[in-house]
């Protein structure tokens, strides 16, 4: 490999370095907007639990671990999580949640927060105030 | 093998780092810190793997005909200590200083046991006592007897810390 080459290379992956990090800053950069009173969010979730306590059921991990990560954003549950026929989870939200906040609740249900707890976020559906 | 053990080191660093970058990007902290961990466990062994091809591959370098003549011409090595070797029927200077040494020491803490001891005679410490005896604690403690405490009520006298004593345990005058 000749010396114009390297130098090619290495300003091609230092270009490539940066931009990555750039957007990876602008994904996890935390940019709130004004959200519209009265509105609600509308969550689906379904859950899977490995190895957990016996008397610990999945409602009180998805419960658990639903009230953990509602505390990263504004919103607050309304009323309780039902447990739905197909067994998924659905809980209302108020208000609701700007982009960042839909992300950033997203990303802490499905991420291992309660050992051997798993949830993957179905929906999160903004309901008409 | 040795190509299954780098490409297995190869695809855990692309995975994990990879894994990571989508982690982070769905903000997904913990998983993110995870493959962030086996990343750089991979990153290490495959660097410590490098490292150590190449030193096997330099050593592999040597030609062992040159090596012997390297080793045949090396200059004999230095015994700083070769005095300490001599046997024990010879006079040894380090004996001798540690014997030294140690009468000098011992005359040493002798002298200052002495000294120290002549500072603590009775009459010092009688000397000391009455040197302190401005600051010491009145004989009869902090408390203020009836006595002072009426003469406080004495037009002109005027005894700032008795006040004050006088205030703490509740007198109003």
């Amino acid at each position: 490999m000749n010396r114009v080459a390297a130098v090619v290379l290495a300003i091609v992956g230092l270009a490539i370095g940066i931009l990555g990090v750039g957007v990876l800053r602008e994904a996890t950069l935390s940019t709130h907007d004004a959200i519209r009173p009265g509105s609600q969010v509308e969550l689906l979730i379904e859950g899977d639990v490995n190895q957990n306590e016996r008397t610990q059921t999945l409602a009180e991990m998805v419960e658990a671990q639903v009230l953990v990560c509602r505390l990263e954003v504004k919103s607050d549950l309304v009323g309780e999580i039902e447990e739905r026929d197909d067994g998924s989870f659905r809980a209302l939200l108020a208000p609701g949640l700007d982009e960042t906040d839909r992300r950033q609740f997203r990303g802490c249900l499905e991420d291992w927060v309660i050992d051997g707890v798993r949830l993957d976020v179905i929906a999160l559906n903004t309901l008409p105030s | 093998m040795k190509i299954i053990a780098w490409l297995a080191g190869v695809g855990t660093l692309i995975a994990s780092g990879g894994y990571m970058v989508v982690s982070l990007n769905r903000w997904e902290w913990n998983r993110a810190l995870f493959f962030g961990l086996i990343f750089l466990i991979a990153e290490v062994a495959l660097a410590t793997a490098l490292i150590l091809r190449r030193l096997t591959r330099l050593e592999g370098r040597f030609d062992p005909a040159v090596e012997g003549i390297i080793r045949a011409t090396r200059p004999p090595a230095r015994d700083r200590f070769a005095w300490l070797n001599e046997s024990a029927q010879n006079s040894n200077v380090f004996i001798t200083f540690i014997v030294g040494g140690g009468i000098i020491l011992s005359g040493i803490a002798w002298l200052v046991d002495r000294i120290a001891a002549g500072t603590t005679t009775p009459a010092g410490e009688q000397k000391l006592a009455s040197a302190l005896a401005p600051i010491s604690y009145p004989r009869g403690g902090l408390l203020l007897d009836d006595i002072t405490v009426l003469a406080q009520e004495v037009p002109g006298a005027d005894d700032r810390q008795i006040r004050k004593l006088l205030r703490r345990a509740g007198h109003t005058s």
